[in-house]
């Protein structure tokens, strides 16, 4: 067996009869992501995707905070699901998740936000984000994809599943119409990222740089034309994230990219405490502000 | 002799056909055209007869290729007074004679002595001199340029002959090659350049020399000699040449293949005094000498086991003991090709019997199997088809033959009936006659299992038959069929193989042994007409070199599997997806996608170097010299008694062996690992190393093999660790590494690999990982497997030249389980093997403060890999309670998950507590201070003693425990050592 012929980038490479019954953007929920996308785009606008992280500081406060971002200008609504052992994340991202776990923040617990949030306000599609454990735990994963499709989420973002592993898991988001959102990054080889983008649902999460989440002062000048050229080979809609904090950082964004995802910084506005739910409205309103026409 | 004498083989000076003439031959052109002047007035003396009576009255010839033949690399000591590229390498008056005696004492199998006068300041004076002074054979480094040149060689005592490929085209070479053949003058053909090769192999050369010196411009490629390697076939002897000064360089050539290395400027420089040469010498020597079985008992039972069959006359014999050859088979069958008369079968019998000497390298037959020879001598094997079982022993013992071998239809319990020791033969389709029956595999390994249960049978030979002829047909076995059978139960591969095709084939496939018949023969000449000329005889030194490709084709790929293994491929070998199981559930690769590029790098890295002779040649050299490899077995007879009081049961019966990873380097199994890594990282390129620890073992290790190998290096370690494992932190501070503490979730091991991912996720292009345990995503599981199952290699070894068998249980203590599944990993397809993991059970399991992710949690996804992990409800990552660091981890490898889900692996759990007693029980009863972590495998003995819980150990059990680490870290977690050992009072 020769280990050249396991490399993941083969095995994404299926034939294109193949394709056809893999990735989830033939869903429900990709459909919704995509209506969001188009409604942006038609009026000019880079598509805002805020980042709130369920049961931070607590249930109650999280669910303010989800609010003020869609009422500040969200297009489309992250929303964290905690877990203990995120190793995608930066500082930020890790503080957020281990004191919602604290608080006593579960899965259950994270399923109410949703369906709160998708009955307040039903026109934004939520896209939970979470790690592989969280879905895979105990089983095949369908229970929680259900659960989550039921409480009103239109796609899912896991940080460590790749299409290598994700395809009985696509299997499955297609049985509740959820859309499974890969990631690409700007160590992905570019014909692996159009393998990627290919088995993505409703959009493509294209990561800035190469490391953890976590608000960033400026962004790196290459990040520009590689949101390029991922967009130049996907077939569905690309949203930039990780370093994404400032307005001028979408500013940069809005020509290059469709969508722009802002995470850590939202939570470093929520301040030490992570109750300060209206200075992180106010940063959704400008971030909003600077993905607008003109 | 009289054609070559009276006809010019090659060129003559006049017309030279054969050489090239043309310029871009550089210096070397320059020397091969004096070479012509100069011998020009010899020449035109030139008298046939004259040179008859030189050739009848020269020393007789050396065999220049036995001592080529035996196990590793020869040196080559080469004698020169001055070379054009260093100049003048003697003081002057130095006597050669003084210098060759020293080589050969220093012990050169073969000694090069330089002829040409002009560049070399040689001469035939000089060779003749050295002749008369030492009994090694003598190769002559002369320019040839004309075939009259070999004959004056000859006679002046060499025993073989230089050949530069550069200065003749094929047909001139070829023309040389056998004229040099003719007069017992053995050629060695050198190639400069990779194109040069074609034609000094198909010269017919049975040495090529592959010389880094390029003599036309005299520069020097260092890794040509390496490079070409893999390109000349294992049926030629090859010898590297030049750019070699340090012994270190010889031991990857070794390791390559290379049967010997030429040296001279490193020789000649080596100082005046004799003594200085001589140490010198054996320095070069002993680099390139194979390891001693006492330097790596895995390589022991790693060993095929060589048998020569169909030998029909006494030169065969001999070259099957020459050649070391586990055993002789004689044929016996009337009507086929080697069958012997009895007459002739009980003088080679006679002859075999009082010419074999005992060898410490011998395999055996069968693994586990008495041996049935004594003094380990060459077994003598009659071969026989469907005789009375009464009549073939008769015979057997007749003959005075140690066992049969049954190549007929004979019925299972015909080996019973016979009653001596017999091998079997089962005939499989060849490759060219390959049946894709299904279920052939099967029926075949059901029918090997049917004799093997016979209680005499020494095993089983596949062998190919075709069209009513079976055996010494020279038809291959289909590989994959065979390989299936050969993963089953032990089988002896027959069939068509031959020095260039029994190493591939030995990787290939994990047969037991080797058997050769017609692969080892001289061809028959086309002319002979009388029977006894027909019959096939056996080629000295395919047969020597048969055996050592055979035995070198295990020793240089330690991480494969050689013994049958017949579990579910998934509890062996990950798949190409890396998938481990009965239905290839655990491991995969759940990783951030910035992290995919660096693991197909290094999943791409690790294919080339898994199968890189120099890679493992160069680990198993830092093992010996720098870890301390071997590691010590022990037989804790005192702890034992102890342990069977403990278990309610009378002590004394119990065979307790310690596998003391404790005395490795930096005190723990985990410098393997972090060597291993740390050169795999230097072939990536990458400047920078970051590793997690919990213990401080594998920080430890990972600062040791940095600061080795000049690599920096910054360790990841929970702050709750740094406190409990003081020391280790302060040891990495001193070697050179960062430790960075981290402070998140429960601040331990777990927390340390998130962070150590975090950072190589931002630092992935000049960083590599290592990874400490047995887990993560692929290709991590298999690569920490594949460099710690040394463990388990060297202890089955061990344990067999003790006990002369395999332990009934190995026993270790599972964490991430690197330890573990280094020990297992030998085991894990035999099945006479119990393997039995002792998790932390901290505070207790029924508590939910433990660290048992087999007993107490659930299959998820931690790190990278699907195994077992300790989770909530929610896929929420529990945080592990154990006293012991290195224990202390929610989750465990992928391999091990399998082994554990198929029911191959069983699980016990010790507490702390229980792991408290037991590391003060084995310091004090043994003068052995254990580290907690396999504290917690001899905490559970007792219990695996009275069968508490798990099945019982069987009368006299021999138990193999994995002591992977020393407890110096552990000692502030003792405390004062007041409270008693409870079973003192007992004692």
């Amino acid at each position: 067996m020769s280990l050249t012929e396991l490399s993941p980038v083969s095995d994404v490479s299926r034939a294109p009869t193949r394709d056809q019954v893999l990735g989830t953007n033939g869903t429900q929920g990709a459909r919704r992501i995509g209506e969001a996308f188009a409604r942006a785009r038609e009026v000019g606008r880079i598509c805002l995707i805020p980042y709130v992280v369920a049961g931070y500081p607590d249930a109650a406060t999280s669910r303010a905070a989800a609010l003020a971002a869609i009422d500040g200008g969200a297009d489309i609504l992250e929303l964290g699901l905690p877990y203990s052992d995120p190793l995608a994340d930066g500082t930020t991202l890790q503080r957020a998740s281990s004191t919602a776990l604290q608080a006593g923040a579960t899965l259950a617990g994270s399923i109410d936000l949703l369906r709160l949030v998708h009955e307040a306000r039903p026109g934004i599609p939520l896209v939970p984000m979470a790690y592989v454990n969280q879905v895979l735990g105990h089983g095949d994963g369908h229970d929680v994809l259900a659960r989550l499709a039921a409480a009103g989420a239109s796609g899912l973002i896991l940080a460590d599943l790749t299409p290598d592993e994700g395809e009985p898991l696509e299997a499955l988001a297609r049985e509740v119409g959820l859309a499974l959102v890969y990631l690409v990054t700007p160590t992905t080889p570019p014909d692996r990222r159009a393998r990627i983008a290919a088995r993505s649902g409703g959009f493509l999460y294209a990561v800035s740089l190469v490391g953890v989440t976590g608000a960033r002062t400026s962004l790196a000048p290459e990040v520009v034309r590689f949101v390029r050229e991922v967009r130049a080979a996907s077939p569905v809609p690309v949203a930039v994230g990780f370093g994404i904090s400032r307005p001028a950082h979408v500013r940069r964004l809005r020509r290059a990219a469709d969508g722009a995802i802002v995470a850590s910084a939202l939570v470093d506005a929520l301040g030490r405490d992570g109750r300060d739910v209206g200075r992180m409205g106010r940063l959704v309103a400008d971030l909003a502000a600077a993905g607008g026409a003109g | 002799m009289t054609e070559l004498l009276e006809r010019p083989a090659s060129g003559t000076i006049e017309r030279a056909p054969g050489t090239r003439r043309r310029s871009g031959l550089g210096i070397l052109g320059e020397i091969a055209e004096r070479r012509r002047t100069d011998l020009e007035a010899e020449l035109a003396r030139y008298d046939p007869a004259e040179v008859r009576r030189l050739l009848a009255v020269a020393p007789p010839a050396r065999d220049l290729l036995a001592p080529l033949l035996r196990p590793g690399l020869h040196l080559i000591g080469e004698l020169k007074r001055r070379s054009p590229s260093a100049g003048r390498l003697t003081a002057e008056g130095v006597d050669l004679v003084d210098r060759a005696r020293a080589y050969e004492r220093g012990g050169a199998a073969i000694i090069s002595v330089l002829v040409e006068p002009h560049w070399f300041a040689g001469s035939f004076e000089d060779l003749r001199a050295v002749r008369r002074g030492v009994a090694v054979p003598l190769l002559a480094k002369e320019f040839v340029v004309d075939g009259r040149q070999l004959p004056l060689l000859r006679a002046a005592g060499a025993d073989g002959v230089l050949l530069l490929a550069a200065l003749h085209d094929a047909a001139g070479l070829r023309t040389l090659v056998r004229a040099a053949r003719r007069i017992g003058l053995e050629p060695l053909v050198e190639v400069h350049r990779e194109r040069e090769l074609p034609r000094a192999l198909a010269s017919g050369a049975r040495l090529i020399g592959l010389n880094n010196r390029d003599l036309r411009t005299l520069a020097v490629d260092p890794g040509l000699a390496a490079r070409l390697r893999s390109r000349i076939p294992d049926d030629r002897l090859v010898v590297g040449e030049s750019g070699v000064d340090d012994p270190a360089a010889l031991a990857e050539w070794r390791a390559l293949g290379l049967d010997a290395a030429l040296v001279g400027e490193a020789l000649m420089t080596a100082g005046d005094g004799a003594a200085a040469v001589e140490a010198r010498v054996a320095a070069f020597v002993a680099a390139g000498r194979e390891p001693a079985p006492s330097e790596d008992p895995a390589a022991a039972d790693r060993l095929p086991f060589v048998k020569i069959c169909g030998i029909t006359d006494e030169a065969g014999i001999f070259a099957a003991i020459r050649a070391d050859a586990d055993a002789i088979g004689l044929n016996l069958v009337p009507g086929t090709p080697r069958a012997l008369s009895e007459r002739e079968a009980a003088r080679l019998a006679g002859l075999a019997r009082s010419a074999s000497t005992p060898s410490p390298r011998r395999a055996a037959p069968r693994p586990g199997l008495a041996r049935t020879v004594p003094g380990l001598r060459s077994l003598l094997v009659g071969v026989v088809a469907d005789r009375q079982p009464a009549e073939a022993a008769a015979l057997a013992q007749r003959l005075g033959l140690d066992a049969l071998q049954l190549s007929g239809d004979e019925p299972p319990g015909s080996l019973e009936a016979v009653g001596i020791p017999c091998f079997k033969v089962l005939h499989l389709p060849s490759e060219a006659g390959r049946l894709d029956r299904p279920g052939l595999a099967e029926l075949l390994v059901e029918r090997a299992r049917t004799y093997l249960a016979e209680p005499n049978c020494l095993g089983i030979l596949l062998d190919t038959a075709e069209a009513g002829r079976r055996g010494g047909t020279g038809q291959r076995v289909d590989p994959a069929l065979a390989a299936a059978v050969a993963r089953e139960v032990p089988v002896i591969l027959a069939g068509g193989l031959d020095a260039a095709s029994v190493g591939p084939a030995l990787r290939g496939i994990p047969a037991v042994g080797v058997d050769v018949a017609s692969g080892v023969e001289r061809s028959i000449p086309p002319r002979a007409r009388r029977p006894a000329a027909r019959r096939p005889r056996k080629d000295p030194v395919r047969v020597g070199l048969f055996a050592k490709r055979a035995k070198a084709a295990r020793l240089d790929r330690p991480q494969l599997a050689v013994r049958p293994t017949p579990v579910d491929p998934g509890l062996l070998e990950a798949d190409v997806r890396g998938r481990w199981g009965t239905e290839r559930s655990f491991g995969g690769r759940y990783v951030p996608e910035t992290l995919m590029a660096a693991l197909v790098e290094l999943q791409t890295a690790y294919d080339i170097v898994r199968h890189d002779p120099r890679f493992w040649a160069r680990l198993r050299e830092l093992g010996r010299d720098y870890v301390g490899r071997p590691s010590a077995l022990y037989r804790a007879d005192r702890l034992a008694s102890a342990l069977e009081r403990r278990a309610g049961r009378q002590p004394g019966d119990l065979r307790l062996f310690l596998k003391r990873e404790d005395l490795d380097h930096t005190g723990a199994h985990k410098i393997t690992n972090a060597l291993g890594q740390a050169l795999l990282a230097r072939r990536l390129g990458k400047r920078r190393i970051i590793a997690e620890t919990g213990a401080g073992q594998h920080g430890v290790a990972t600062a040791t093999a940095c600061a080795l190998l000049d690599l920096p290096c910054v360790v990841y370690m929970g702050t709750e660790d740094v406190r409990r494992q003081a020391p280790n932190v302060l040891r990495m501070r001193a070697l050179g590494a960062e430790v960075r503490e981290v402070a998140t979730g429960s601040a331990t091991l777990k927390d340390a690999i998130n962070e150590a991912m975090r950072d190589w996720v931002t630092n992935v292009a000049t960083t590599h990982y290592v990874l400490g345990s047995a887990v993560g995503p692929h290709p991590y599981p298999t690569i920490v497997r594949d460099l710690q199952r040394v463990i388990g290699d060297e202890a089955a070894a061990q344990l067999a030249a003790v006990e002369g068998r395999l332990p009934d249980v190995a026993v270790a203590c599972l964490g991430g389980g690197s330890n573990a599944i280094g020990l297992f990993s030998r085991f894990i397809g035999e099945q006479g093997v119990r393997l039995v993991g002792v998790e932390a059970a901290g505070e207790g399991i029924a508590t939910g403060r433990h660290a048992a992710a087999l007993a107490g949690g659930s299959p998820g996804v931690l790190h990278g890999s699907r195994s077992y992990l300790l989770q909530d409800a929610d896929g929420q990552v529990v945080e592990a309670h154990s006293i012991s660091a290195g224990l202390d981890y929610p989750g465990i490898g992928p391999q091990l998950s399998a082994l554990y889900e198929a029911g191959r692996l069983e699980v016990l759990a010790a507490s702390d507590g229980e792991a408290l007693e037991a590391l003060r029980l084995t310091a004090r009863r043994e003068g052995i201070l254990a580290a907690l972590e396999p504290a917690h495998a001899i905490a559970a003995l007792p219990r695996l003693i009275a069968g508490d819980g798990i099945a019982p150990l069987p009368d006299r059990a021999l138990v193999l425990l994995g002591l992977s680490g020393r407890g110096d870290k552990d000692l502030g977690v003792l405390g004062d050592g007041e409270e008693r050992v409870a079973d003192e009072a007992m004692t």
